[in-house]
């Protein structure tokens, strides 16, 4: 059939031949314009019907796109929202069984350590020293696994302040002379007067992960214990003359449960968490982390702090030995019995008059009675009661002179920026009793000067 | 002055207000005195054809200059209080909740992709400096002059240098006169002119466009035309308007806009179709359109579902998913409301409008996407809350 024929073939001659003749010229028409347009289809001559019918094939496009696009995003963000619920379910757990595990290694170190200020046989006194080292490395591992689980969580706050960097590493340094002594190591420390702006403790964290890093897998040789001064902050450099790590895994010895290959023959009870801590503070702070090493010739860790202002040091602090407390007068306020009687236990030992309370009511009612130098209490009390600071603050009102130590499990920095204004101490669970008895002599001093 | 029932549209934004009066420095006072303050950024308006345009301009300007406004002229207005004739509606955008740029296209023939370009670019760099914040996501609203015969190529090219930017609007109408439509940019009305509007928010928006036509099973082929005047000579190789009066059985001396609203002509494409709106009959018998036609394009009859039904359910869509609107900007056929007057509803269509905060105006075609469309209801919804 010719479609572009313009006549039919035949004659019409009826009526109704003119008829279909007729209707089949149109036909023809019809057929004829939609060859045409069919022909043209997608052509980009630029004509306005052509203009729109694009935008209408774009527009489809676009929107199975979007569609497609949307549930790609649905199912990632559903899957983001589970692994946020799983995280923070995580938290809570380890935050919660921390919690719960603190209260009584609290109350258990404050016992041992009771118990080696007593004159015991020799063999009891090893024993105990003992149970004291295993309490502390307890403590030092749940210690660790909370910081971890605090730091991605991002509820640990940093408390920045200015310091002179040798009031955190003289300390360290003495503590791993010790160490790397023990491991028959050389232990170098050059000293700084840099002023520096950090979270001390934080801080004192990394430093002291690379250091016990350091003597973990150096078997010979010696480590170093320094700063270099650069332009834009003080480099903090722990060094080694250990096995070193390949440049291959660098990286990776800061994720968690890594180590580097060569193994420490004897038994060590690190949890392989030491550089996940160190990098999630690290970048918390915002303290560039560095890492040298050649295979073989050992390794340097650093960590760079921005610089502070020079503030007042406070007086050097004698040792903790030539502290007397005998007869200070101490009020502990705390709802727990196990640590009210385990601080007392304590205290006593060291010569203090203590009143422990279980309740703010109960010390509120000695406190009409008697006076004392010192208030030892727990931040958390009962719930639906006031906290510590509050008790604190409503004592001192009738004791101005009374000093007040706060007792935490919480690494808040806010409640220690609190305390600080009110001119309060903060101690955190586990209390370390070298650390109490540094405090409380030098708050007695500060109250008799 | 109309009061939107149960809405607080001084403290709300955006805050909408209406005003019928005639006189340019009336209208302008009350409108100003609704809107005004110190957080106003941008005024969108809507006005009759038959205000002494010029100074009507000059009075928008006066009360509330500094603050640019963009606009057009209407085929009726829909105010907070529902359809309104011949007077003026006005949004008012906050500084804080909208960031604005707005420009015009002066000359329509000459926009190619590289024009359109640079006026998204600018339009983006104005809506970035001015935003409230970074999560601010930008839509744009295109007002064209409806008689301009240029709206697919304008769109197409600007939809293009749009990318993903959602992109709607409405074509400005006289009341069907069909003698002068104007958009308001720049501090003037001008003819053959198009205004792009693009408004950046954090708050929740949907672009969105619907329709109550469906398909029947007639086709009509389109076999003679007219390009360049949008004019259809022939429907199925026969005079196009005798073809079209035996389609919807009448005499070709009684096709009327109220034929045209209730008989449409669509294309199919894919699964859609789109309506071609029938502007009127030409003397010698060809059908004029409000949109481009092409030789060889099947049309489809169409007839309508029930109008009101269909978009109350779309509003309550729209409102599950953005929760209530603090405004829909509508731009909304003006066969539509033709077909609403002669089914006596429109006010029944008033309070539906009016309850879910609808503001805008009858038009002579609308712009979704890129795309120039026919007696459609399309807009764009804006959630209360960021």
């Amino acid at each position: 059939m010719d479609l572009g024929a313009e006549r039919p073939d035949i004659e019409p001659v009826t009526e109704r031949e003119r008829a279909l003749a007729e209707e089949n010229a149109r036909l023809r028409r019809i057929c004829g314009a939609l060859i045409e347009r069919v022909e043209s289809a997608g052509m980009a001559d630029g004509a306005p019907y052509g203009a729109f019918e694009h935008a209408v094939l774009l527009a489809e496009q676009v929107r199975e796109r979007t569609d497609s696009l949307h549930r790609t995003l649905e199912a990632l963000e559903e899957a983001r929202a589970e692994a946020e619920a799983a995280n923070r379910s995580k938290t809570r757990f380890l935050a919660a069984v921390s919690h719960d595990l603190l209260q009584p290694l609290n109350a258990a170190r404050l016992f041992a350590s009771a118990l080696e200020d007593q004159a015991l046989p020799e063999a009891a006194a090893r024993q105990v020293g003992h149970i004291g080292r295993s309490l502390r490395d307890v403590e030092s591992l749940l210690g660790t696994l909370v910081d971890i689980s605090r730091l991605d969580a991002g509820v640990l706050t940093p408390d920045i302040a200015a310091f002179p960097v040798a009031e955190l590493l003289d300390v360290i340094a003495e503590e791993f002379r010790q160490l790397a002594g023990a491991r028959g190591l050389e232990f170098r420390y050059v000293p700084s007067e840099a002023v520096v702006r950090s979270d001390l403790a934080l801080l004192a964290r990394v430093v002291r992960n690379f250091l016990t890093n350091a003597v973990r897998y150096t078997e010979r040789g010696r480590l170093l214990l320094g700063c270099r001064r650069r332009p834009d902050g003080l480099e903090i450099l722990v060094g080694d003359t250990g096995p070193g790590i390949d440049e291959a895994q660098q990286q990776a010895i800061f994720l968690e449960f890594r180590r580097a290959v060569t193994e420490p023959a004897e038994a060590d009870r690190g949890l392989g968490l030491g550089l996940a801590i160190v990098d999630r503070i690290a970048t918390m702070l915002d303290h560039p982390l560095h890492l040298a090493s050649r295979p073989g010739r050992g390794a340097l860790f650093s960590i760079r702090v921005p610089y502070g202002r020079r503030i007042e040091t406070p007086p050097a602090e004698a040792p903790p030995g030539m502290h007397d407390l005998s007869g200070a007068r101490i009020w502990v306020l705390d709802d727990d019995p196990a640590i009210l009687e385990g601080m007392a236990a304590l205290l006593e030992g060291w010569g203090c008059r203590v009143r422990c309370a279980a309740t703010p009511a109960s010390l509120e009612a000695v406190s009409r009675r008697e006076r004392a130098d010192l208030l030892l209490v727990d931040y958390h009390l009962a719930p639906g009661g006031p906290d510590g600071l509050s008790v604190a603050d409503r004592l001192r009102r009738w004791h101005p002179g009374l000093g007040v130590v706060v007792i935490t499990a919480s690494h808040d920095g806010e409640l220690k920026q609190r305390a600080r204004e009110r001119g309060y101490d903060c101690l955190l669970k586990p209390v370390k009793p070298l650390r109490l008895r540094l405090l409380i002599a030098n708050r007695l001093e500060a109250g008799s000067a | 002055m109309f009061d939107a029932p149960g809405s607080s549209s001084t403290t709300a934004s955006p805050r909408t207000a209406a005003s019928d009066s005639l006189d340019p420095e009336r209208a302008a006072a009350e409108l100003a005195e609704a809107l005004a303050g110190p957080g106003l950024g941008f005024v969108l308006f809507f006005c009759s054809a038959d205000y002494p345009l010029a100074a009507l301009g000059e009075a928008l300007e006066r009360a509330f200059a500094p603050v640019p406004l963009a606009g057009c002229t209407t085929a009726g207005e829909i105010t907070p209080a529902g359809y309104g004739r011949g007077c003026i509606v006005a949004i008012g955008f906050d500084r804080d909740d909208f960031a604005i740029g707005c420009a015009r296209v002066a000359d329509l023939e000459a926009f190619a992709l590289p024009q359109a370009q640079r006026l998204v670019d600018g339009l983006l760099a104005d809506c970035r400096r001015r935003a409230p914040d970074a999560e601010a996501r930008p839509f744009v609203l295109t007002l064209l002059d409806g008689l301009s015969s240029s709206e697919e190529q304008v769109l197409s090219t600007l939809e293009a240098a749009l990318g993903g930017i959602p992109s709607f609007g409405g074509s400005a109408g006289d009341d069907n006169r069909l003698s002068h439509t104007h958009v308001y940019a720049e501090g003037g009305f001008h003819d053959a002119s198009a205004v792009v509007v693009m408004i950046a928010s954090r708050r929740p928006f949907e672009v969105f466009t619907t329709h109550h036509l469906r398909p029947r099973r007639e086709k009509l082929v389109v076999t003679a035309v007219d390009r360049e005047r949008r004019r259809v000579l022939e429907l199925n190789a026969a005079p196009a308007a005798e073809e079209y009066a035996r389609l919807v059985g009448r005499p070709v001396a009684a096709l009327d806009d109220g034929v045209f609203a209730r008989h449409p002509l669509a294309v199919r494409i894919g699964e859609d179709h789109y309506v071609r709106s029938i502007q009127r009959v030409d003397d010698d018998g060809g059908l004029r359109f409000y949109c481009a036609v092409e030789n060889g394009i099947v049309l489809t009859a169409m007839q309508p579902a029930p109008m009101l039904e269909e978009l109350a359910g779309v509003l309550d869509g729209l409102g599950r998913r953005l929760g209530p609107p603090a405004l829909i900007l509508g731009c909304d056929c003006f066969l539509r409301r033709l077909e609403l007057e002669a089914l006596g509803r429109v006010e029944d269509a008033s309070r539906l409008l009016a309850e879910a905060r609808v503001v805008g105006f009858n038009t002579y075609g609308e712009q979704h996407q890129g795309r120039h469309i026919n007696q459609t209801f399309t807009g764009v919804a804006i959630g209360s809350r960021g």
